[in-house]
């Protein structure tokens, strides 16, 4: 089964789509962990080490994505994690998702992406 | 007046021989509607539809300035004045923004809130490890009161209708700091009015930033309103919002219930504490929202007056006319602004602000069309603020009270939402009232419903977004979007290092051990605060020293 880590990370408090897609990857029949709001990328990477997950999906709307998107990556592959996927979901201006991908997001979806779009992502990523 | 009875009758008769043959000739383009608050839209409305709440002109409108106030809290409304125009504002370091206000006063702008970066609003100094990347991003930076005196630099309080902030965690130490800049400024308390958001209940459900457990940050929260109902009684120290609740997903039918609901909540606080009804009520406002339909919202503006007012008198016992007339803010949004074709948001965010004014609102702002890219630009904001003014100014929209009043649609769905608000409200005081709601998580899971609902309805297109999931454009370029100084977390952190260096540290040690000492006490802490803001402490020292007496929130991991 594949196992997903959804996390709020940075200061933005709007959690409402984080926990629509944890719902919707949970309908489509993964095991889903949230983290709650708030969390560092250290917290983060820590988490998806220990639940074992596949996928992390971060939920960012604060606009602090690159500094934060490129952190988890780099903890991720210096802890000897770099085989779990990175996605991510919020607002991001059309000239970042350029710079995201190059630091190791593998997809960035945008406000409007049906669930089952996400859903459909992660099984074929994982 | 004919008869409701023989109305409906008549209804009947017109269904049976005239629509439904027509449109089994040639169908609606959909069979049935249902909108955001989950009920069924009828193809028309006739004075039988009020019929069944036993409708009366007098008991559920009666005239603008009198009781139940549905038709507006003042007996002349816009045709004496419009509503105030206000920005919710601030980026970046604080002369940018210093900048930009003297730009939006010159453009007609009367009311500022400072919109604060998410560091501030969460009690984290610039230099703190959670602020990185954070910092003058969502909002201005303020981490101490010399921050606020650049800030409002060159701009007295009192040449602003209003003034004011989002802070809600932290809205007694931003009350603190406005009191403090007014004395700088050496104004008379009496000449300016503070207007602040300061409503930390709904930070645990919808908006989420929080910093204190709940109940010590109730307390801390009317630690402000008992303040300024013995120090400043004009000001507005709390503003109860259903605007985050209803966004979150809730609708605003259930987002007003749990609004009035918190509100009940800060009064009673309130009244434990020995101040009187009339004292507290008529500090209060409130921000509420409607964005997924038009006459929704101007129901939900109308009815919430009408159920306040009889709340007020009914369940408190208020006296005062100003108890019971509640003030109302919004803030214009459309239906949700796209990230596509942005200037189309100019026409949405038009319709939700005419909701205001038929609404009956006192104060309001416009949002910006490339919000959903970006904080403000400088012709975005002045796109909004124009657009108040002309609504207010041009074509007629202000000329008479309460245009829609008596609109049987727009009646028929007031009544429903009244109904419904009542039952919501029944709930939530089963429950232990708004506190004990929330523990229970009967807020949460209203929220998480209604979000899923609308999630589905966009997929399915019932909620349509033109540009987006109807009529959609392919690959279209956003327009430059407007950046944040890369630097400001640099400048920020020094700014708040030579202010520690030059602040007299014994002054603020005393001072943030008293702020301590009188949380610990159940003492009022707004004195303190005063004293420890004067002396220059950081919004991070002060929540600091705050959370070793009330704790600290711990995240809810449940989805």
């Amino acid at each position: 089964m594949i196992r997903v880590l959804i996390a709020k990370v940075g200061l933005d408090g709007h959690d409402v789509g984080a926990k629509l897609v944890a719902l919707g990857l949970r309908d489509a029949g993964m095991e889903v962990i949230y983290t709650g709001l708030r969390r560092t990328p250290e917290q983060v990477v820590r988490a998806a080490i220990e639940e074992d997950v596949d996928v992390i999906g971060v939920s960012i709307l604060s606009g602090a994505h690159l500094v934060h998107l490129s952190k988890i990556r780099r903890l991720l592959d210096e802890q000897g994690a770099a085989d779990i996927r990175l996605v991510a979901g919020g607002v991001f201006p059309q000239e970042d998702i350029p710079a995201l991908e190059q630091a190791g997001v593998s997809r960035v979806f945008d406000s409007g992406t049906h669930v089952s779009e996400i859903a459909d992502y992660i099984s074929q990523l994982a | 007046m004919d008869k409701p009875e023989t109305i409906r009758l008549q209804a009947e008769r017109w269904r049976r021989e005239v629509r439904d043959p027509s449109v089994q000739q040639a169908p609606e383009r959909q069979t049935r509607i249902v909108n955001d608050a989950g009920d069924a839209v009828e193809p028309v409305y006739t004075p039988a539809d009020l019929a069944a709440d036993e409708f009366s002109y007098e008991s559920h409108l009666g005239f603008p300035g009198e009781f139940p106030y549905t038709r507006g809290i003042d007996p002349a409304m816009y045709r004496r004045e419009v509503p105030i125009v206000s920005a919710y504002a601030g980026f970046g370091d604080p002369r940018d923004s210093n900048q930009r206000y003297r730009e939006l006063i010159q453009l007609g702008v009367q009311g500022l809130s400072v919109a604060l970066d998410l560091p501030t609003q969460l009690g984290f100094d610039p230099d703190d490890i959670m602020a990185c990347g954070e910092v003058g991003r969502m909002g201005v930076t303020i981490s101490t009161l010399r921050d606020l005196e650049i800030l409002f630099d060159g701009i007295p309080l009192d040449s602003l209708r209003t003034v004011g902030s989002t802070a809600n965690s932290i809205g007694p130490i931003m009350l603190a700091m406005f009191i403090a800049l007014g004395e700088k400024q050496g104004l008379d308390r009496r000449r300016y009015t503070v207007a602040l958001q300061n409503d930390v209940l709904k930070e645990y459900v919808a908006r989420g930033t929080q910093i204190f457990p709940p109940a010590p940050a109730l307390r801390f929260t009317v630690d402000a309103l008992e303040w300024c109902v013995h120090n400043a009684p004009h000001w507005i120290p709390l503003t109860v919002c259903s605007n985050h609740i209803d966004v979150a997903g809730a609708g605003s039918t259930a987002a007003t219930a749990f609004t009035l609901a918190n509100a009940k909540y800060y009064l009673d606080e309130a009244l434990r504490r020995g101040l009187g009804i009339d004292q507290v009520a008529p500090l209060m406002r409130l921000f509420l929202n409607e964005r997924e339909d038009f006459f929704l919202a101007v129901a939900n503006y109308r009815v919430t007056r009408r159920i306040w007012a009889r709340l007020l008198r009914e369940q408190y016992g208020a006296r005062d006319p100003r108890s019971l007339q509640i003030r109302i803010m919004g803030y214009a949004h459309g239906p949700r602004e796209t990230a596509q074709e942005p200037l189309n948001n100019i026409v949405r965010i038009t319709m939700g602000a005419l909701t205001c004014f038929f609404g009956g609102l006192q104060d309001m702002r416009c949002a910006s069309y490339d919000e959903a890219i970006n904080l403000p630009s400088d012709e975005a904001v002045k796109v909004a603020i124009r657009t108040q003014q002309i609504l207010a100014h041009e074509f007629g929209v202000t000329s008479t009270v309460d245009p829609l009043g008596g609109a049987y649609y727009v009646e028929a769905l007031a009544n429903r939402m009244e109904r419904k608000i009542a039952e919501i409200m029944q709930v939530v005081d089963q429950l232990g009232g708004a506190l004990g709601a929330m523990e229970r998580g009967y807020v949460q899971k209203t929220i998480t419903a209604g979000a899923s609902r609308r999630q589905q309805a966009f997929e399915r297109k019932e909620r349509v977004s033109v540009g987006l999931n109807l009529f959609p454009v392919t690959a279209e370029p956003r327009p430059q979007t407007f950046r944040i100084d890369a630097d400001v977390e640099r400048r920020q952190v020094e700014r708040l290092q030579q202010v520690k260096q030059e602040r007299n540290q014994n002054r603020v040690a005393t001072a943030l051990a008293e702020v301590a000492a009188s949380a610990k006490d159940g003492r009022n802490v707004m004195p303190a605060l005063v004293d420890a803001v004067k002396a220059y402490a950081s919004v991070g020292e002060i929540c600091g020293i705050l959370k070793t007496v009330y704790g600290e929130y711990q995240p809810d991991r449940s989805f």
